[in-house]
């Protein structure tokens, strides 16, 4: 007996088409149609098509945020993704035991809010709990120092948040990595860090270059981290759509914002994509 | 070759150090005497830890949170085991297309997602409520638990579900017989990711929440905004904690690498 066949296989699909589309695919689509929206004085808006909101950000402050958003978040991810691509590939080498150890200790550290990430490196970097008493104590400083609120400490912030998921994404493809291969460019005489660089990670860049992609994602729509670790003008671009939504009740500009904000991030990938492949051809 | 083994710990145990630096510090000022912040801590005292639960407005955060994370995790895997299986078993193109539609949250940055259903809540007038959240996680991390269970399925030998089948068991006696005890530890692991990802997730919270349903990670920002407080150190080690306490289990009681992915050569 085939369970109601083809009628029953799709009604298997009911409730979950019903969540995606009302509550993800939906709240897109009205998000389009209120960027157009008009916005009377008093904080509400009415229905109406106009492009105002469009225009509005193309004002220095916003286009400032928007290249300060980019910015941040090529470097981060670039950062993770060096450091994350050895720590990995290590990993998948060690014993299974070590191996579930390390793995746990990862999945704790992603999973934490970014709330509390930020707030424990601002602790780390502030004045009278951080690093520098430490280096006091050690003799290599004078007196402790802030090194909180600052280009710097946003730049490793958002790195230490992203690093954990660069390791989750390479994890599987650094564990299919044929011991034998590596073994042979060895045998050969190539020195580990040459075999690592020369072998593993051209074979890795697939892998690599899709976890460079998510990870700029994720770091365009870092919305604690720039608040609390750097100062007004390393605000990011999700930090004006929040300010717009809820602090000034603007959500007509809030989501031409955010449509914007969505296009500019898509475009980005895709052209990342597109370099990518191109590389990819080249290399063969 | 030795050297090069040394070097290789060092840089492992460096990363890992990074990693856990922030914890540490966090446990430490979580222990001061006085509402101070300071790193060693001054005079122990768990009093910070006692707050969590009697002064009221954390304690209901601790609990909003709670109630959010683990209903969100059924909500995702109510989602992802369908489109899962419907995928793996029929092939079906309109699965592929949901599969689709399940990895976007993870393409698009959290505070459109965010924006967007704030503005589809508003529309109805029903805002800052609980259901508002434990939807949006639900739908929002549905990512995770689809892609594990769909590992776990593929690796199911079809060849056993041929046998159940000629044995006499429809689809459904299938599943329910030879399908979900071999996935169960997918699906567990699934919501535990859910779960432990839901209590931590911030900015939804924050846009649904509308400053009236707040859950312990908006709790935390809101103080930090309006002065510091020892309660925030308290509960990020108690996050922490609960998350290592949630992955360690995974840990030991499953095979953790193989959910994350790994893929050993005795497994072909």
């Amino acid at each position: 007996m085939k369970a109601g066949g083809r009628r029953g296989r799709l009604f298997v699909l009911g409730f979950p088409s019903l969540m995606l589309g009302a509550f993800f695919l939906a709240p897109f689509a009205i998000m389009v149609v209120y960027s157009f929206y008009h916005r009377v004085e008093s904080g509400f808006y009415e229905p109406g098509f106009e492009l105002t909101h469009y225009r509005n950000f193309f004002s220095p402050l916003f286009t400032r945020h928007l290249l300060i958003s980019i910015e941040f978040s090529v470097l981060a991810a670039a950062f993770s993704c060096a450091i994350a691509l050895p720590f990995t590939f290590i990993l998948s080498r060690y014993p299974r035991r070590l191996q579930v150890a390390i793995l746990v200790t990862v999945l704790s550290v992603l999973s934490l809010s970014e709330v509390i990430v930020a707030y424990s490196w601002s602790v780390l970097l502030s004045r009278p709990a951080g690093i520098s008493n430490l280096l006091v104590a050690i003799g290599l400083m004078d007196r402790p120092q802030s090194w909180s609120r600052g280009y710097w400490a946003v730049l490793f912030g958002l790195t230490y948040f992203n690093t954990p998921f660069a390791v989750l994404i390479m994890f599987p493809q650094c564990t299919r990595l044929e011991r034998e291969i590596t073994e042979a460019a060895q045998t050969m005489g190539a020195s580990p860090v040459r075999t690592f660089l020369t072998v593993v990670v051209p074979m890795l860049r697939p892998t690599i270059l899709s976890a460079f992609i998510l990870l700029f994602v994720f770091t365009m729509g870092a919305f604690v981290t720039p608040q609390w670790l750097g100062r007004p003008e390393h605000w990011m671009f999700a930090i004006l759509i929040g300010d717009q939504a809820l602090q000034r009740g603007n959500i007509p500009f809030a989501a031409a914002l955010a449509m914007f904000f969505m296009v500019v991030t898509l475009a980005l990938v895709a052209i990342t994509v597109r370099l990518g492949r191109s590389q990819e051809a080249r290399f063969r | 070759m030795r050297l090069g083994r040394l070097a290789r710990d060092t840089f492992v145990g460096l990363v890992l150090m990074t990693m856990a630096a922030p914890l540490v510090v966090v446990a430490g000022v979580s222990l001061n005497a006085r509402k101070m912040l300071f790193f060693p801590p001054r005079g122990l005292s768990l009093h910070w830890y006692a707050q969590v639960f009697e002064k009221r407005a954390w304690f209901e955060a601790l609990t909003t949170s709670l109630t959010v994370a683990v209903s969100a995790g059924v909500i995702a895997l109510a989602i992802a085991l369908p489109i899962s299986y419907a995928l793996w078993r029929y092939r079906i193109t309109y699965a592929r297309v949901l599969y689709g539609i399940g990895m976007l949250p993870f393409a698009l940055p959290p505070v459109i997602t965010a924006l967007g259903m704030l503005i589809f809540w508003a529309n109805l007038g029903y805002v800052g409520k609980i259901p508002n959240i434990v939807i949006a996680h639900g739908v929002f991390l549905v990512t995770l638990p689809m892609v594990m269970i769909s590992l776990g399925l593929e690796s199911i030998d079809h060849e056993v579900l041929e046998a159940a089948r000629i044995m006499g068991a429809d689809d459904r006696t299938a599943f329910r017989t030879v399908v979900l005890p071999l996935i169960l530890p997918y699906l567990v692991a699934g919501y535990a990711f859910v779960f432990v990802l839901s209590l931590n997730e911030f900015i939804i919270s924050y846009f649904l929440g509308q400053f009236v349903t707040v859950t312990l990670p908006v709790k935390v920002f809101s103080q930090l905004r309006s002065g510091y407080s020892p309660v925030i150190a308290s509960v990020s080690v108690m996050f922490i904690l609960l998350a290592v306490a949630v992955f360690g289990a995974i840990g030991r009681f499953g095979d953790l690498p193989k959910l994350l992915g790994a893929w050993r050569p005795d497994d072909r």
